[in-house]
């Protein structure tokens, strides 16, 4: 299981993915937007995603658990 | 008659130094996943260097007869080894003896470890794990006298040491007390995330003084300290120490009299990477990774980074550029939007103090917004840190070379170009004051207020502003050395690199500043 936790605090702007998606490593799976910069997480791994923990527009916080995915 | 009993009395000493702590102290520390302080050493060394000092120092028991029964060498190991052909000073506490905790001679070793290095002009690698005194005394009998106050300074040559050689040390345990401080009294430190801590004090002397319980591992496991600065890097385990120690040292000189080490290179100078032309967004909100296009303006594979955890709106670290050893330091605008914090200024200046005492050129690849701003950052003093990080730019000597990769804003700025930089500026630059959203919102707020359409108006002059932040009319006006297709960085900052080795040598010796913690 790879959790995906957040680099910085910021305002979540898109999510692109669900639970049950298969995603590629190196895919985009959320967008934050810190200090007007829009910033993709990207997949680490390919795999499932098993959960997801933002919502567009939540305010979000460092560290926070973002996405998991089951490799 | 001649002296065999006493050469014999030097191989039984000899012997009974290397049970160190015996062999029970010894399984339990294996027990802990951790290896032993003569293990460490002679994992870090080439195979066979190790020429140990002070062997003989320690404490012998004799029985009522003056027959020798025991001998406690000293918990601290000190010596000179190889580490890929180069000599170092390399030591480390004894943990299977008294916890770390320096007996009279093993403080003795210790406190040497510093004064050879300086001595002999070679690189010191220490190896911690210990705790500091105690105040039952290194004797754990009564109190020794203290020391006269014509001794010499205590840490003068700890100090000494990171302005003559380069230091790095690992914690592979428990580090607390005057271990601790002698670990952050580096120029790059690392540490075991499997078995290491470092403390100020442990959580005895955290309870019994502030009523705060917390474990060693909560107090200072790499959690808090690869994040707060006081170690460079974290490594998974012992050994993952000793290798980054290994590859700190390989971009080293022995010391500020000799350059660093200039290898062969394979990697061709005239190697483009296709996707340094879209690497950067056409839309100026969107991030792009800055680590990808270090990893491919240098040499491959030469990229170390320090400190990825601190400050990390910054980038910091050592690579080569066609085989010459250089200093790297770029922004990260996926970390608040690459701004300079004050962590991020603290690791800026530190890295320029590391590339100043050892005459490494550096490398800068600039996309500065500029100083953190909002109430966290006016709280932590952004404005002072970073303007520390400034002038230390602006009295460095080492030869800078500046890519304006995109951003390049306010006063921050000015500490991403040394004095007299080579300075080259992709399509993607853009520069000036501030930049320009929030600073057409400031400088025509009236004009925008007072506009029948304002928001049209807004944009309007945003874009008028932004053409003018172009890289062109800059270079127009020799405001840059030349505009660069990304695709060919490499290929400049190898020429570059090439026209400035001839300056290197009268860079050697003290420089205006050294690195302090």
């Amino acid at each position: 299981m790879i959790k995906i936790e957040l680099e910085t605090g910021g305002s979540v702007w898109k999510v692109l993915t669900k639970p049950g998606d298969q995603v590629e490593a190196g895919d985009t799976l959320f967008i934050l937007e810190v200090m007007k910069m829009e910033v993709p997480y990207e997949a680490p791994v390919s795999g499932e995603v098993t959960s997801v923990h933002i919502n567009e527009g939540d305010a979000v916080e460092e560290d926070q658990l973002a996405v998991e995915i089951s490799d | 008659m001649n002296w065999k009993i006493e050469t014999d009395e030097i191989v039984r000493r000899r012997r009974l130094a290397l049970d160190q702590g015996g062999p029970d102290a010894i399984a339990k520390h294996h027990k802990k996943g951790r290896l032993t302080i003569r293990e460490r050493i002679n994992k870090l060394l080439d195979t066979g260097s190790f020429e140990e000092v002070g062997p003989a120092a320690g404490t012998a028991n004799h029985d009522e007869n003056g027959e020798l029964t025991g001998f406690d060498p000293a918990n601290f190991v000190l010596g000179f080894g190889k580490v890929d052909g180069r000599r170092i000073v390399v030591g480390g506490e004894d943990f299977t003896m008294r916890g770390g905790s320096p007996s009279p001679a093993g403080l003795r070793k210790s406190v040497y470890a510093e004064e050879l290095a300086v001595q002999y002009k070679i690189p010191l690698v220490r190896l911690h794990e210990g705790s500091g005194g105690s105040v039952g005394g290194t004797s754990g009998k009564a109190q020794s006298l203290p020391g006269p106050v014509n001794a010499p300074a205590r840490f003068r040559s700890v100090a000494q040491a990171m302005a003559t050689v380069p230091v790095a040390t690992a914690a592979l345990g428990a580090v607390a007390g005057l271990p601790a401080g002698r670990l952050v009294a580096s120029h790059f430190s690392v540490m075991s995330k499997s078995t290491a801590q470092i403390l100020t004090a442990g959580p005895a002397v955290v309870a019994r003084a502030m009523g705060e319980q917390k474990t060693k591992e909560e107090l200072g496991g790499w959690k808090v300290h690869t994040k707060n600065g006081t170690v460079d890097n974290g490594a998974d385990n012992e050994t993952d120490c000793l290798t980054e120690i290994r590859k700190f040292l390989s971009f080293m000189p022995d010391n500020i009299n000799q350059l660093a080490p200039v290898i062969d290179c394979e990697d061709p100078i005239d190697r483009t990477d296709e996707t340094l032309l879209n690497i950067v967004p056409r839309d100026r909100r969107q991030a792009f990774d800055m680590r990808r296009i270090i990893t491919s303006v240098l040499d491959q594979t030469s990229f170390f980074e320090m400190g990825a955890g601190y400050g990390r709106s910054q980038i910091t670290g050592l690579a080569r550029l066609n085989g010459q050893p250089v200093g790297v330091w770029a922004n990260n605008c996926k970390f608040l939007a690459g701004s300079m914090t004050t962590d991020g200024a603290h690791k800026a200046r530190r890295f320029m103090e590391l590339c100043e005492t050892f005459s490494l050129p550096i490398i800068s690849l600039v996309d500065e917004p500029g100083f953190m701003i909002g109430s966290q950052a006016e709280r932590e003093a952004t404005i002072r840190h970073g303007t520390s990080a400034v002038l230390t730019a602006a009295m460095t000597t080492v030869p800078w070379a500046s890519v304006m990769v995109r951003r390049s804003f306010g006063v921050a700025q000015a500490a991403h170009y040394g004095p007299e930089g080579f300075v080259l500026a992709w399509p993607s630059a853009e520069s000036g004051p501030l930049p320009v959203e929030g600073g057409v919102a400031v400088a025509f707020q009236r004009e925008i207020a007072a506009a029948p359409d304002p928001e049209a108006r807004r944009r309007e002059l945003e874009e008028q502003l932004a053409a003018r932040q172009s890289p062109f009319p800059r270079a127009e006006a020799l405001g840059v050395h030349d505009l660069v297709d990304p695709r060919q960085t490499r290929l400049e900052l190898c020429r570059w690199v090439d026209r400035v080795q001839h300056l290197l040598p009268a860079l050697l010796g003290p420089s205006n500043f050294f690195i302090r913690p």
